[in-house]
């Protein structure tokens, strides 16, 4: 198991070896990484700790130097009724799209798993919304869930077992559900390829053993499978974390622009909507703040990161 | 209950041939319908299958009262894709050297950091990057669109640094002692070595440049530097939809996801290769 986000992390918190020759390369070393330093220090490290320290100003960009407020943007975000929507809408978002595809991918993971004659070509069709963007997708998607004038493929084909389909985009009760599927879809591929490789590791005689110990289906599943891949569902599920907290901006900013009636205004487009949208810096700062902490929790509190290190 | 064996193998052909076919359907749908004459695609049942072909759809994307896609937008969003990926590699792939294989003090601190970076959320540090650029004077330029995203290379230094942490350390040793210095090592050993790597780094990053929404949505604003995903935004926002020719919004959504489905399917083996470290086919 050696992907470059797991093995990274690892590396990160085990120390290396010192080198049995025992050289130092400060220097070359310093000069040769600078480049990639300096960048990332003005774009990641500066904007990381100055949106820190503008979460306590207010700021409208065109207008002087930021003005500290202290905690004002914190106390304005505590008695702001729409933050607390925008986290629960975040977090239902999160949860009704990250628990499927972690399923769903290794459902059809265990699918391809076989080999046949043309069982590459049937592998690159589960990996064809990869290539997709967030934005084109928006298109695709606004037109499958069309309800009217004429209803487009979704609702056609619900309609035929007799149901009233909803308007997915324009209800409140559907539309966090239907940008979610769209999320689901387009993070199904990566996770899917994730699962498949952690299956391949699995050999087939194990799986032949326990078939002619007399392991059905499913006792195989329980006790040679998912012991067998389950290392990969901590980074599975980081991997569909950032992309549902990431891509849900593309998605709703194209799609609902937060509606109707707020139902899809995620934390993220809450963020926005403050900072480009009302040119209020500090409080979209400060918002940004508890999005971090929001996906802080999210990590912390389901020990991720932790899992994929003490694997 | 067990069926024979065969039957059970036929089965699992078809539904993993079905289901796959479920899940590129939405593409199968965009294409077929970017083909369909504006009448077909009105009517009801929802059709899937083009009665003629009208490849006229594609020439009034491009030009007329129907245009879509300006010739600009498509090499803007050629422009910062090379330039973030290609900038993006040389940091990465010399950083990734100096975290695998230099010994310096700080150098689990350095990896961390990439490391950290991973996990923080692209619309959290938006704002403070913005007021960067901005105080450069970079808003609306080429610079400021491509160096905050290339300055993104917490995923790929780690990329190179895994692959090259892998590379025998007697190749540098003898290189040390036969007097070469880093940038020599870089340029002889690492580069022709690390191929592999490179090709799984391009693959990925170049999706996920040419998808890119957010940033130069902010940084772009002016309309000169737009890229076809804000192209694909104002025609996926309902509205404009009742102005272009559904057809016309389909070939246009086709033209711009194409490129990436030839890159991607050409590099697949790569694109997989560096997501999982392994030899999945």
């Amino acid at each position: 198991m050696s992907d470059p986000l797991s093995a990274s992390i690892d590396a990160a918190v085990v120390p290396v070896a010192r080198s049995r020759s025992g050289r130092r390369d400060g220097r070359a070393a310093a000069l040769l990484i600078a480049p990639n330093l300096i960048l990332f220090s003005v774009f990641i490290v500066v904007p990381v700790v100055g949106g820190l320290l503008l979460s306590f100003t207010t700021w409208n960009i065109t207008n002087g130097w930021p003005k500290w407020v202290g905690l004002d943007n914190y106390r304005r975000m505590h008695d702001d009724p729409l933050v607390w929507e925008s986290v629960k809408t975040t977090v239902k978002f999160i949860l009704m799209g990250v628990v499927p595809t972690v399923f769903l991918a290794l459902g059809l993971a265990m699918l391809i798993n076989f080999k046949f004659r043309f069982i590459g070509a049937v592998r690159s069709l589960y990996l064809v919304p990869a290539a997709m963007s967030f934005a084109a997708s928006a298109v695709v998607w606004r037109y499958l869930y069309l309800n009217g004038p004429g209803f487009g493929v979704i609702n056609y084909v619900i309609s035929k077992f007799g149901v009233t389909p909803p308007d997915w985009l324009a209800s409140t009760d559907w539309s966090l559900l239907a940008l979610d599927i769209i999320t689901i879809w387009l993070t199904l591929p990566i996770a899917t390829v994730l699962y498949l490789a952690a299956l391949q590791r699995i050999p087939d005689s194990t799986i032949e053993a326990a078939t002619l110990d007399g392991a059905g289906p499913l006792q195989r599943a329980r006790h040679i499978i998912w012991p067998g891949v389950s290392y990969m569902t901590p980074l599975v599920a980081i991997i569909a974390l950032l992309s549902f907290t990431n891509g849900s901006f593309d998605l709703v900013n194209i799609l609902t622009k937060g509606g109707p009636l707020y139902a899809t205004q995620t934390l993220i487009y809450y963020i926005y909507v403050n900072g480009f949208g009302y040119g209020l810096f500090g409080y979209a700062a400060a918002l940004s703040v508890l999005q971090i902490l929001l996906i802080g929790g999210i990590l912390f509190s389901l020990r991720l990161v932790g899992r994929l290190v003490n694997r | 209950m067990m069926l024979p064996r065969g039957l059970r193998r036929a089965l699992r052909i078809f539904f993993a041939t079905g289901i796959g076919l479920m899940m590129a359907a939405p593409l199968f749908y965009i294409v077929a319908g970017s083909l369909m004459s504006n009448e077909q695609l009105s009517i009801q049942p929802p059709q899937v299958i083009p009665d003629s072909l009208h490849f006229g759809n594609y020439s009034d994307a491009f030009s007329g009262l129907t245009q879509v896609i300006q010739l600009r937008s498509f090499m803007n969003s050629i422009i910062f894709t090379v330039g973030v990926v290609g900038l993006q590699w040389m940091l990465c792939v010399s950083g990734g050297l100096v975290v695998a294989k230099m010994r310096f003090r700080s150098r689990n601190l350095i990896t961390a950091l990439f490391a950290i970076s991973l996990f923080i959320p692209v619309i959290t540090t938006l704002i403070p990057t913005f007021i960067v650029v901005y105080e450069f004077g970079l808003i609306n330029s080429y610079p400021g669109l491509i160096l905050p995203i290339a300055a993104q290379t917490g995923f790929g230094t780690l990329l190179f640094r895994q692959y090259i942490s892998q590379m025998p350390e007697e190749l540098f040793d003898a290189a040390r002692i036969d007097g070469a210095n880093w940038w020599r090592i870089l340029r002889t050993i690492v580069l022709p070595l690390a191929r592999p790597a490179t090709a799984a780094y391009v693959a990925i990053s170049v999706l996920t440049a040419w998808n890119m929404y957010l940033w130069p949505l902010v940084a772009a604003e002016g309309g000169s530097l737009q890229v076809l995903t804000q192209t694909l935004a104002v025609i996926g926002t309902s509205g404009q939809g009742q102005i272009t020719p559904q057809n016309v919004i389909f070939a246009s959504v086709v033209i711009v996801t194409l490129p990436m489905l030839i890159v991607f399917l050409a590099v697949q083996p790569a694109f997989v290769r560096g997501l999982t470290g392994s030899g999945v086919e």
